[in-house]
């Protein structure tokens, strides 16, 4: 296990610039997850950690050593890909065991090897089939094993789960984080699923258009984001943003509806932002029309039109409701998100 | 009978129109390609060179009274004893050692284009497709010389060498590992496999199809080969069979039944080639190598 740095690392395919100075620091043995939309740049950060893409600038760590220039097989990493590049005319058995083999590995350390790592994937019985041989889950732990195999001081793993049916990929997603916890060695993530990224991760690197907007912890990054992006792109339902002006009566939307400011609030916040779950019903709230009720058995998500805006809201009761019906919703004043003009959280 | 079953007994039998029409042309285009295979067969077996040339153009020409193998006999000892087996052993050792040759040359070659980081790769991949257009026949001349200067005429080796590595294969070979998945390639590297490990433990046995098909086209290419062995051969000793038939066109007479009969013997080792590789053309297992 090894510690992973990033530092001011940039990438410039001819002029175009797709990763603007990065700078991460990854603990020895932490799970970072590298979350953002497609483009963003981070495929590219975690290939050029691999060692599968050059680094324009900037320096990248493992441990104490500099690995710009080390090619990648001697950078003791391994990488799950996202179409698990098995080789197909290989045994489960003899992909998992052709890195050991290229190192000069006996053959009874490589069985060995092989049989601990399938015994921690529960792939024993399919050591002797072909990877056409095996379901999409199954292949996705045979590129986890081939990883697990080599002991390697970083995992790295690129969309694994993203070819995987809804039900499975909840399934993978806990394996993967039970396999984390049992082994220990430090992680890099990549994913655009802000609930993997939540859910798996001991740190998100929130990415943008090859820029760092965010890192944190999931709850930090959750509770509290800094700028408008992250503030949309982690949680699901999104964050409620109403444009508007902060006044001395309160937050007054372009739609002219009051909200209430919190006492701490600063003048000069341009958007307002509260998520679906901190919108109670309660008469005494700001006026807003139903659209759309979806019950979803654990909670009811309302689809609401507020002074030419809409909004979500996420109820834990169960509530009797029909579109056009109108309602009053009030913000939990603690979890209200105030932005600037520039997406600044204030 | 509803309208309904009426109206669908139309395209059934429009359906079987179109499929006898279809078995006829396939009846014709296969009688057309086959039939000068069978009249050579068929022409082998006769005993009586003057027979052959009467029974050509006509129905005669398909069939065969009394089959004898004593053309085959005759043109085992027609050079002399066994000249024959020799020249048929040339040809099979000049096959195989093109086509083993070409395989690892031009597969590499491919590879290395597809995947290598070679400098000025996109400009070396349009000079082959450039050559590719330049016919054999065209270079014969200059390359006839280099070959007399180099020492290599008649011998194997001048037979073997100018044909080992080709554009055409070379570019079959790099479409082919060009298109697969890039991952695969990557996850090599990051395994530690070597650029020769990964083409050789990975790319080369995904590519059956590929050989199979090159190993076709060179296979033939190279038994059929008739222009550069005759100005390159003057003895027996490396001289193939294509050219060796020749020899039964004399100038006072053509002994058209041994002349079928070496075709034949020419043709079967060709043949059992085709079909020993013919069943990879179709199958490929390639398709497992991603997602689920």
């Amino acid at each position: 296990m090894a510690s992973v740095s990033i530092d001011n690392v940039a990438k410039f395919y001819g002029n175009h610039q797709v990763i603007h100075g990065i700078d991460i620091d990854i603990a020895d043995g932490e799970f970072v997850t590298l979350v953002g939309p497609s483009g963003c740049g981070k495929s590219t950060l975690l290939r050029m950690i691999a060692g599968l893409e050059e680094i324009s600038d900037g320096d990248i760590r493992i441990g104490d050593r500099l690995v710009n220039d080390v090619p990648p097989k001697e950078r003791d990493i391994a990488m799950v890909f996202q179409n698990y590049a098995l080789y197909p005319h290989m045994t489960v058995a003899q992909n998992m065991g052709f890195a050991l083999k290229l190192k000069g590995e006996s053959r009874a350390a490589i069985d060995a090897r092989v049989k601990e790592a399938a015994a921690i994937l529960a792939l024993e019985p399919y050591l002797d089939r072909l990877p056409k041989q095996l379901s999409g889950g199954q292949r996705q732990r045979v590129a986890m094993g081939r990883a697990i195999v080599r002991s390697p001081q970083v995992f790295l793993f690129d969309e694994p789960l993203s070819n995987l049916d809804a039900k499975l990929r909840v399934q993978m997603r806990a394996e993967i984080k039970d396999l984390h916890q049992r082994l220990g060695t430090t992680t890099v993530y990549v994913t655009h699923d802000q609930i993997e990224a939540m859910t798996m991760a001991d740190r998100i690197v929130v990415m943008k258009g090859g820029v760092v907007e965010q890192i944190g912890r999931p709850l930090e990054l959750y509770d509290r984001p800094n700028n408008l992006f992250v503030a949309t792109f982690i949680g699901s339902p999104a964050m409620n943003l109403l444009k508007g002006k902060a006044g001395d009566g309160g937050f007054v939307t372009e739609g002219g509806v009051v909200l209430p400011l919190p006492a701490t609030a600063t003048a000069g916040a341009a958007t307002y932002g509260i998520r679906p779950e901190h919108l109670t019903l309660d008469e005494t709230g700001f006026r807003a029309e139903v659209v759309v009720i979806e019950p979803t058995g654990a909670e009811t998500q309302v689809l609401a039109r507020c002074g030419g805006q809409t909004l979500v809201a996420v109820l834990r009761e169960r509530v009797d409701l029909n579109p056009g019906d109108s309602i009053g919703l009030k913000p939990e004043l603690s979890a209200v998100h105030l932005f600037a003009e520039d997406g600044r959280r204030l | 009978m509803s309208d309904l079953a009426l109206s669908s007994r139309k395209p059934a039998a429009s359906l079987n129109g179109y499929r006898v029409v279809q078995s006829i042309s396939v009846f014709v285009i296969a009688l057309v390609v086959v039939s000068p295979l069978f009249m050579l067969f068929i022409a082998s077996l006769k005993d009586d060179r003057f027979q052959i040339l009467a029974d050509m153009g006509s129905f005669r020409a398909f069939w065969v009274d009394n089959p004898t193998f004593n053309n085959f006999r005759e043109v085992g000892n027609f050079a002399g004893e066994l000249a024959f087996g020799r020249y048929l052993g040339n040809s099979l050792f000049i096959l195989g050692s093109t086509v083993s040759l070409g395989l690892v040359i031009n597969s590499m070659a491919g590879f290395i284009l597809a995947w290598g980081s070679l400098p000025g790769r996109a400009l070396i991949l349009s000079v082959i497709i450039a050559l590719y257009v330049i016919p054999q026949e065209s270079i014969i001349m200059p390359l006839l010389i280099i070959v007399s200067r180099a020492g290599l005429s008649d011998t194997f080796t001048a037979q073997i060498l100018p044909f080992v590595a080709s554009p055409l294969y070379t570019f079959l070979f790099y479409q082919f590992f060009a298109q697969l998945p890039k991952e695969l390639y990557e996850a090599a590297s990051i395994d530690g496999a070597s650029i020769f490990r990964t083409w050789w433990s990975i790319f080369v046995p995904l590519s059956l199809p590929a050989l199979a098909t090159v190993s076709i086209l060179m296979g033939i290419e190279t038994w059929n080969q008739y222009l550069w062995p005759i100005l390159i051969t003057q003895t027996d000793y490396a001289r193939p069979i294509s050219v060796a038939i020749a020899t039964f066109f004399g100038q006072d007479s053509i002994y058209w039944d041994r002349a079928m009969a070496a075709s034949v013997m020419m043709m079967i080792p060709i043949l059992v080639f085709y079909l020993a590789f013919q069943r990879w053309f179709i199958s490929s297992f390639v398709g497992s190598a991603v997602k689920g």
